[in-house]
């Protein structure tokens, strides 16, 4: 098949985006204040990765949700690609965001509400792979495996609301997603926050393209005599 | 056949299928004691000193709980498909009602376990409760949303490979904040400090568990 003339510039557009957003990233922005040394240029790429994974984890229910109501194959197929960029995403977000905690604090790992939310979902979603590898029967795996991630859907506020509330302090800075609802950051620090956020979004929708077109060409491969 | 009448009836089934075996029963409660023992002697005879204690031990009851239901309530599905049962399951109830009477019956082996186990936990780890209505709270509210998720998440795990292993594989991350809230209201029972709204949450949990299993377990049940 080949590439549209439209599809190939949106490409390249993309790749101009990302490198802006990395320039951006190092020359642009300000550092924020009270961070040690350059630490808080990391924001720049663990925030866009944490809010992919987001974005991936809620396409996925979506599509889940499309799927037990539709009985598509392909919204299924959708929600799996969904998953795996999903913990893709989410595996760097926690090793950055683990690496940019040993500077700031000095360890790796301290359980901070936001990395106890980050490793159950990691686990939620590892455990959805582990559940589609183990029903061999085509539809009924995208059925039980669309009814697990709808309730990942249905816990994911007790994860990232309530739990959270509940612990009594957090290191983690919340510049944007806050209890007063300001945005509390320098607006070049910002803008460049927010184009490397649509970039990484878009990066994802592009990638979850291919990885659905090749798990439908393996499913037509097996179908096939 | 009411919808009521079906669900007691799915529930009748279960408890007269388990008297005969007392398979799930006694699984649970050996389960329970075995482990208790095991943290028991591990402590020493002193157990925990008194300025751990609180930290420490009502997590690790939540614990010795957890992995007794995990060990013992997939049974509910897992022999239904084994012996073939689960297709006239299927054909005799309303889907929604099969559930509700697999988590009365689940929720009621919990309620039995603790009420032998706590009392046990409580006299050897020498636990000064405090409030015995927040630890009566947490343990029925606690046990109810254990039945409710392994309910639903059992009937996903029986109809694929490698159901026991499975299990909880699926369950913890989905369990994880019930048994933060279960952990910390049994420590405000016990004396400890414990946050705003423990037991709002705890209600909510367990009401938004039953209300997603009565839409999401006719989707996961039938084929």
């Amino acid at each position: 098949m080949a590439l549209k003339p439209l599809s190939i510039a949106w490409r390249w557009a993309l790749w101009v985006w990302i490198a802006l957003a990395i320039v951006g990233a190092f020359y642009y922005a300000p550092l924020a204040q009270d961070f040690i040394g350059q630490s808080s240029r990391i924001l720049f790429f663990h925030v866009p990765m944490a809010w992919a994974s987001f974005v991936a984890f809620l396409a996925a229910g979506v599509w889940s949700v499309l799927y037990l109501w539709k009985r598509q194959p392909d919204h299924d197929r959708a929600a799996a690609a969904a998953v795996e960029l999903g913990l893709v995403f989410a595996v760097l977000a926690t090793l950055t965001g683990a690496m940019w905690a040993k500077v700031m604090w000095h360890a790796w790992w301290n359980w901070d509400p936001r990395q106890m939310s980050i490793v159950i979902a990691l686990a939620f979603y590892g455990a959805y792979l582990v559940l589609r590898g183990g029903v061999e029967d085509p539809e009924a795996r995208a059925r039980l495996c669309a009814v697990y991630a709808v309730i990942g859907l249905v816990v994911a506020p007790y994860l990232y609301f309530v739990m959270p509330r509940q612990a009594e302090f957090s290191l983690h800075p919340q510049p944007v997603v806050n209890a007063t609802a300001k945005v509390e950051m320098n607006s070049r620090m910002l803008q460049v926050l927010l184009v490397s956020s649509f970039g990484f979004t878009v990066f994802f929708f592009w990638v979850h393209g291919l990885r659905r077109r090749l798990l439908r060409l393996a499913d037509r491969r097996s179908v096939a005599p | 056949m009411s919808w009521l009448s079906e669900a007691g009836a799915v529930f009748a089934k279960d408890w007269r299928a388990e008297l005969r075996s007392r398979h799930a029963l006694h699984t649970l409660l050996l389960f329970a004691v075995t482990t208790l023992i095991t943290v028991s002697v591990a402590l020493g005879p002193l157990g925990v000193s008194s300025t751990e204690r609180l930290a420490v031990l009502p997590a690790l009851l939540w614990v010795i709980l957890l992995f007794a239901a995990a060990a013992g309530l997939p049974r509910a599905f897992v022999h239904e498909e084994e012996t073939h049962t689960a297709t006239a399951l299927r054909l005799a109830a309303t889907p929604s009602a099969v559930f509700a009477g697999k988590v009365l019956y689940s929720a009621s082996l919990l309620f039995a376990v603790e009420a032998l186990l706590v009392p046990l936990y409580v006299a050897v780890m020498q636990l000064p409760v405090a409030s015995a209505g927040d630890l009566l709270v947490a343990l029925v509210a606690g046990g109810l949303g254990l039945a409710l998720a392994s309910t639903l998440l059992a009937a996903i795990a029986a109809q694929a490979q490698g159901r026991a292993a499975l299990f909880p594989i699926l369950a913890f991350p989905i369990l994880l904040p019930l048994l933060l809230l279960s952990i910390e209201l049994t420590r405000g029972a016990v004396g400890g400090p414990v946050g705003d709204g423990v037991v709002t949450n705890l209600v909510l949990y367990d009401a938004t568990m039953a209300v997603a299993g009565l839409m999401l377990f006719p989707l996961a049940w039938n084929p």
